[in-house]
């Protein structure tokens, strides 16, 4: 079971950072990025490494979202007349 | 088309070659380097034995690794200062929403959550977790009252200025201690208790307290700074 669970999350981490890249949507692609820090606290707590994982989860998706949203936000401002 | 093609490949090309240079240098590691294989148990041992510590990590980052728990600290501070220099006059909120729904769900929540970041880090010694990590979730809260509230809503400065610095004296003091009346920088100068309870762990928990408060006055400052930046 566990191997199964290992694998898929790292597919679905590979299918989140190739969307990052190549999504056209900027919002998407800061979506993806949240998506592949879930994913990659997924693998952390699989690999039993619980500590790692709660780091993970509070930087990759919490702030370095918020740091990427912040960004969007001022540069949508920027382009709306 | 042709040049998102190409771009496509070497991206590609990029991902394979990193992999296989993890890979090699993952194996070259390993060959150089048996040993490492019993790092982690003759740490359980020395943990079980000399710190009264139920989380085996947290014993690793406060109580053998202080020192470097410290420079981080004081990166994280520097890395803070920088971002209040650089966006300094703050006038106008990102977020200037106004949605009833979400002030009212705000007000339920930031209780909660500050709840569950104090939790995180007074049981940090206990189960996973610690001050960095519960000290990021009592911002959050922090952020989600930016982000409901825009311009009503300013956190005193003053105070999460006090509590920051009045914190990180309180680590730099404790370090010191430790090298005054212990042997090295953090040693061991309180009483350990029996592992298990909260009150266990000595000079541990204080540290986690300590750097639980600094992240969570830092953390709300940085997104404060983020949030209301200037229209550059």
């Amino acid at each position: 079971m566990i191997p199964f669970l290992i694998i898929a999350t790292l597919l679905s981490l590979l299918a989140a950072a190739v969307m990052a890249i190549y999504s056209r949507d900027p919002a998407h692609s800061v979506l993806s990025y949240m998506g592949f820090g879930l994913g990659s606290t997924v693998l952390y707590l699989l690999f039993s490494a619980p500590d790692v994982a709660l780091t993970e989860a509070v930087i990759g998706a919490g702030v370095g979202a918020l740091v990427f949203v912040v960004a969007l936000l001022q540069t949508q401002n920027k382009e709306q007349p | 088309m042709n040049l998102k093609r190409t771009l496509a490949l070497s991206h590609l090309l990029t991902g394979l070659l990193v992999s296989v240079m993890i890979i090699a240098l993952l194996g070259t590691l390993r060959l150089l380097t048996p040993p490492i294989d019993t790092i982690g148990e003759t740490l359980l041992h020395i943990n079980a034995q000399s710190t009264q510590v139920a989380n085996a990590v947290t014993s690793v980052v406060t109580y053998f690794r202080g020192l470097d728990t410290l420079g981080e600290v004081s990166i994280l501070f520097l890395s803070i200062f920088g971002v209040a220099l650089h966006m300094q006059h703050s006038t106008r909120n990102l977020f200037g929403a106004h949605d009833t729904l979400l002030q009212i769900g705000a007000q339920v929540l930031f209780p909660l959550i500050v709840l569950f970041g104090v939790y995180i880090i007074t049981h940090g010694h206990l189960s996973p977790g610690g001050g960095f990590q519960g000290g990021v979730i009592i911002a959050s809260a922090f952020v989600l009252r930016f982000l409901a509230y825009g311009d009503h809503y300013e956190p005193s400065a003053r105070l999460l200025t006090l509590s920051e610095s009045l914190s990180g004296a309180g680590l730099v003091l404790l370090g010191v201690l430790g090298l005054l009346l212990g042997d090295r920088i953090f040693a061991q100068i309180l009483s350990l208790g029996t592992m298990g309870t909260l009150l266990s762990g000595g000079v541990i928990e204080l540290v986690y307290l300590f750097v639980g408060l600094k992240v969570a006055a830092e953390m709300t400052l940085l997104s404060q700074h983020f949030i209301k930046a200037r229209d550059v």
